[in-house]
């Protein structure tokens, strides 16, 4: 179990990178569905 | 009408939903269960982060570098591995950035400094910027085809960069510590963290890579779509 | 028909960032780029230089700003007001360090550190190395920490000296 005096710098870092992973995947599927609006369903080749 | 996003299949769902579960084994794992250690105490557990940040990069990279290869290959040659090109190196990027900040937070807290200049820094600095460079060429303009052959050559020679960052350790006097994996530094339940860490993350980079290059795609057959709209409209122009 | 020359229309991708954008990032990432070579060429190469090294080769002399690699003897840390003072040892050779700041991160005895500083004079004649920064350079191995552990972590710290 992690030691309390050390938990806020590494739970810390580890939102940190969780919460940058969660903003770049949001970003990205937000993207993709404004894209996907001009391109019709039978053009898309993984469909 | 898909409801997990356009750029979804069901291969890419499921993917989501085991990178999903990895990133909480990694929380768990890397949090609660793995042992503290004998000098660093809890900080040792940031490795279970910045070092999968770290590999992935590299293996971004090395993708981006081979895609690139494939490209460049007349007999291999498609826009596909192009845009696996781009989209490997995008990601790449974002871990990249994610090892520096966890290294430098991590780096605060042992060595006492945030940063210091010494090989491994220095060229993992090096490294993040040249793929920022590359993701800029990518964007100066033109066609998708000198889109594509200008990011390649590029890619080519950055991809050398890797081999060059992973060593230094190795070849001159850093600050930073040698090589932990290959010289057996971690053992049991932290060794397991560590593969933990290394899924989930691996398993996160194919997830976003391919839906980044389906992306690229839209993007591509919208600019297409763009110009043969204008073509059309010009033809119409000149019609009796 | 119309034959007329056309205005030209950019047709920058719908939706994407435009050229400039990506010039200007190219532009930082240029002069990013030189200032990272210029520091790998300048200091990160030979980071430093350890403790038997001093006065011996080349580039880390008496009187120049260097950067000391070696580990903190046991039982020598005494830290005043505004100093730290300790010792370093490195393959059978010893610097007292004056440290003009506080030590943080991991600084502990028996810890490899490497400090940034001058090698001087003392009025006496005897090297002690001023410095300014010190980092704590932890090694590569982890275990986990637990009673057994621990034990055997005192009895190297224990040695620690004795090794130098």
């Amino acid at each position: 179990m992690i030691a309390l005096r050390n938990a806020a710098h590494v739970v810390g870092s580890y939102a940190i990178t969780f919460a940058a992973i969660a903003v770049y995947t949001w970003n990205l599927l937000r993207r993709a569905r404004k894209a996907a609006r001009q391109v019709p369903v039978e053009d898309r080749p993984w469909t | 009408m898909n409801h997990f996003g356009p750029t979804s299949t069901r291969f890419t769902r499921a993917l989501g939903v085991a990178t999903i579960l990895g990133l909480g084994w990694l929380a768990v794992f890397g949090l609660l269960l793995s042992p503290d250690d004998v000098v660093q105490g809890s900080y040792a557990r940031l490795l279970y982060i910045h070092v999968p940040s770290a590999w992935l990069a590299y293996l971004a990279f090395g993708v981006t570098g081979l895609a690139s290869g494939a490209y460049l290959w007349p007999r291999t040659r498609s826009m596909q591995w192009d845009r696996i090109a781009g989209a490997s190196a995008e990601v790449g990027v974002l871990f990249m950035a994610l090892a520096l900040v966890t290294g430098s937070l991590w780096g605060k807290v042992t060595w006492g400094t945030y940063w210091t200049w010494d090989s491994r820094l220095t060229t993992t600095a090096f490294l993040f910027v040249t793929y920022i460079g590359y993701l800029a060429v990518r964007d100066l303009g033109g066609s998708h085809e000198q889109r594509a052959r200008r990011s390649a050559v590029l890619a080519l020679l950055a991809v050398l960069e890797v081999p060059l960052v992973h060593f230094s350790v190795s070849w001159w006097r850093p600050l930073h510590q040698a090589e932990t994996i290959e010289r057996g530094g971690l053992k049991g339940l932290m060794l397991f963290s560590f593969f933990v860490g290394m899924i989930a993350f691996t398993l996160l980079y194919v997830w976003l890579v391919m839906h980044r290059q389906r992306l690229m795609m839209l993007n591509d057959m919208i600019d297409d779509s763009g110009l043969d709209r204008a073509l059309a409209e010009r033809r119409n122009e000149v019609a009796p | 028909m119309d034959l007329s020359p056309r205005e030209v229309v950019a047709t920058a991708p719908r939706g994407r960032k435009k050229p400039w954008f990506a010039y200007a990032v190219l532009a930082l990432v240029l002069i990013a780029g030189g200032v990272v070579v210029a520091k790998f060429l300048t200091s990160a190469l030979d980071y430093y230089c350890n403790v038997d090294e001093v006065g011996v080769k080349d580039g880390c002399d008496e009187g120049r700003n260097i950067r000391i690699q070696g580990t903190v003897e046991q039982g020598s840390v005494e830290t005043n007001d505004a100093t730290t003072n300790f010792i370093i040892t490195f393959n059978g050779a010893s610097m007292p360090v004056e440290l003009g700041s506080e030590p943080t991160g991991l600084f502990q005895e028996c810890i490899p550190v490497v400090v940034t500083g001058k090698v001087l004079r003392a009025d006496d004649g005897t090297r002690y190395f001023a410095g300014e920064e010190v980092i704590v350079k932890h090694d590569n191995q982890y275990d986990a920490e637990n009673e057994e552990r621990l034990d055997e972590a005192n009895a190297e710290a224990a040695a620690c000296s004795r090794k130098g």
